[in-house]
């Protein structure tokens, strides 16, 4: 596999600042760097950040109302130079409204956002020339121009001359390995290989920030697989990763800190060991079989219980118990569930995962779908 | 902010332009019917002509245009019309097919002004434009028997060539309307039928009433279509001489972009500061 992001060949040398291969490129990057000290010392800060927009509610045919939605509400953090770093929460969360202030795409309400030490209000050219992003996925693409197309034209709009742009496409077709099909209009390709080949959009002027908006949705098992190597092994090169995903098992292994954020409001940022160090304290318990909506209530109003979730899984019923006692909980667990009609087929006393931690945090499971309200 | 080089900008509008091209031939058979287009609709008031007028049909068409040449007079007016047409059908179209499509976030995330992109593709929309109306031009000649060669036929480019820019820069006026309501199809027709109309295709302007007649000559295709007509045919230009008609084209040229593009960036904020460029 090609080694893309080695410094010999495209440059990027992050200890040494971004260098962009194109001169205009590189000015871009370099004018007008009078931000604070603090604004240039992290690839990410947000302040206070604020974003609210009006919809229009349908009240009938011809009737809507205009209503407002706070997408985010005060939401404050920094990702640290280097770091992949997790962005969690489910569907509607507000991290894709996070995501597209970061890039640009949208305008803040209130508070401030710099990336790379440049003001997303005031400088969004520069900030748009040190970020690569994979945000719409296969819908970011010309279906009728051919993979090698795409990746040309883009290099251009990135300020890159003709003869560069030849060479990074091929580059990154080898990279991200669809050089066989790179002639073929992207129509003609699988779901999966269009979110490769948008992932590989996301590299072509090679800036040290990368932000990957559920980069292995659609993706089969070993596509998805590939596609955290590779951004691993840019993440050793140098650059800084801003990762969603409402999968949580991905973040653990991939992410070196983690923001889970929900109803547009973040809710706990660390590493994933510090997030479960800090369930420590409590417990985690599934319980699966056939367990009734009123025997998950009685469980939750035992003195030990913090909360519970209730899901299928497999045709049965996963109950997850937070509690403050460990095996300890389990006599008081049995016969309150065996009272109220339950049938136990498994009782896992657990580690706590990410999964957990949000449980613990917002007393819903990421299943659930919770657009951000007005 | 230091801004990229014009060559790295004029770079930019040629990719623009490459892919719009690129992506066309994909659709080979689009690019051989667009030239029918402007024959079949000037063959119909032809013929109409014919039926209604006999014999007569071109002196009568004399009195009220300065020429008897109605078949070249039609031919010519939906000629540019074409190319009027095409412009707000490909800068509208385009900026809702991104739309639609997803890729206009994907391009709102590269460092460079979407005017650029939309630079790129009014350059390829001129090419298409230009094509269809100079085959449908000759190719009509042949076919409904006129001579084509008549008349200052470099003068005539000229005024398409000049009436090319202030027409681009009314189109953002309309790209702007559409990154709002997010609505292509039903505005497009609308506005082409409107414009085809102020624009005298099929009869001279100088037929409006007072107002109407104002309103059409603050059209810059107006002054196009009058100036490829008296060119060729000798109609005669609206302030007599050649060079006032295109000094009004030059002032059309230097406020429609500017005003445009003003309006274009205004709107294109607000989208921003609301639900977002992507939403469709």
């Amino acid at each position: 596999m090609i080694d893309l992001c080695h410094p010999s060949r495209l440059g990027s040398n992050l200890s040494k600042g971004f260098v962009p291969s194109v001169d205009n490129l590189e000015t871009l990057y370099h004018a007008n760097r009078s931000i604070n000290n603090h604004a240039m010392s992290q690839p990410v800060i947000i302040e206070h950040l604020v974003k609210v927009y009006t919809v229009r509610q349908r009240k009938g045919l011809f009737r809507s109302q205009k209503i407002e939605v706070h997408a985010l509400n005060d939401v404050s953090f920094e990702v640290k130079e280097g770091e992949i770093f997790g962005l969690l929460g489910p569907n509607g969360a507000g991290k894709t409204t996070l995501i597209k202030i970061l890039t640009t795409l949208l305008l803040p309400t209130a508070g401030k956002v710099f990336v790379n030490g440049y003001d997303v209000v005031k400088q969004e050219n520069q900030v748009r020339s040190s970020v690569g992003c994979m945000l719409m996925g296969e819908r970011g693409l010309y279906w009728k121009l051919t993979g090698r197309e795409n990746l040309e034209y883009f290099a251009a709009l990135y300020h890159l001359p003709p003869k560069k742009r030849k060479q990074r496409a091929a580059q990154i077709l080898k990279l991200i390995q669809l050089e066989d099909i790179a002639d073929r209009t992207v129509e003609t390709y699988s779901s999966g290989q269009k979110m490769k080949l948008a992932f590989g959009k996301a590299l072509i002027q090679d800036a040290p920030l990368l932000v990957l908006d559920e980069p292995t949705n659609t993706l089969d098992v070993p596509s998805a697989s590939e596609l955290r190597a590779i951004v691993r092994q840019l993440n050793q090169q140098g650059k800084t990763v801003i990762y969603t995903t409402h999968i949580m098992a991905e973040a653990e292994a991939l992410c070196q800190r983690v923001a889970i954020i929900d109803r547009g409001e973040l809710l706990a940022l660390g590493t994933p060991d510090e997030l479960k160090a800090s369930l420590r304290s409590a417990r985690i318990t599934h319980i699966e079989g056939v367990i009734s909506a009123q025997a998950e209530e009685k469980v939750r109003r035992l003195p030990q219980v913090r909360r519970t979730t209730r899901s299928a899984k497999n045709g049965a019923t996963l109950l997850t118990v937070v509690s403050d006692e460990g095996y300890e909980i389990l006599p008081d667990l049995i016969r309150v569930l065996g009272e109220h009609g339950a049938r136990i087929q498994k009782i896992i006393p657990e580690e706590p995962t990410l999964e957990d931690v949000f449980i613990a945090k917002t007393g819903r499971t990421l299943a659930e779908d919770t657009r951000v309200r007005s | 902010m230091t801004q990229p080089s014009w060559q790295s900008v004029f770079s930019i509008v040629l990719a623009s332009a490459r892919m719009r091209f690129l992506t066309i031939t994909r659709y080979p058979g689009q690019l051989v019917l667009d030239t029918f287009i402007p024959i079949v609709f000037a063959a119909m008031p032809i013929l109409l002509g014919r039926a209604g007028g006999g014999e007569s049909a071109a002196e009568m068409f004399q009195r009220n245009t300065g020429t008897a040449n109605y078949v070249g007079y039609l031919l010519i007016g939906s000629s540019v019309f074409t190319i009027v047409s095409f412009a707000f059908w490909h800068l509208a179209y385009w900026l809702r097919w991104e739309q639609e499509s997803g890729t206009l976030e994907a391009l709102y995330l590269a460092p460079v002004h979407r005017i650029w992109v939309a630079a790129g593709t009014a350059l390829y929309s001129c090419g298409r434009g230009l094509f269809a109306a100079l085959t449908a031009y000759f190719l009509g000649a042949l076919i409904l028997r006129f001579n084509p060669l008549q008349g200052e036929l470099g003068l005539a480019l000229l005024f398409i060539l000049v009436g090319f820019i202030p027409l681009y820069g009314m189109t953002l006026l309309y790209g702007a309307v559409i990154l709002k309501v997010k609505e292509a199809n039903a505005l497009v027709n609308l506005m082409q039928w409107g414009v085809s109309f102020l624009m005298g295709i099929f009869f001279p302007i100088t037929i409006f009433p007072p107002l109407l007649k104002i309103i059409a000559l603050l059209f810059p295709p107006t002054w196009m279509t009058n100036g490829v007509r008296s060119a060729l045919l000798g109609i005669g230009f609206f302030l007599g001489e050649w060079y006032l008609d295109l000094a009004v084209l030059w002032g059309f040229m230097l406020i429609a972009p500017l005003f445009g593009y003003w309006v274009f960036n205004h709107v294109e904020i607000n989208v921003r500061r609301n639900e977002g460029v992507g939403q469709f």
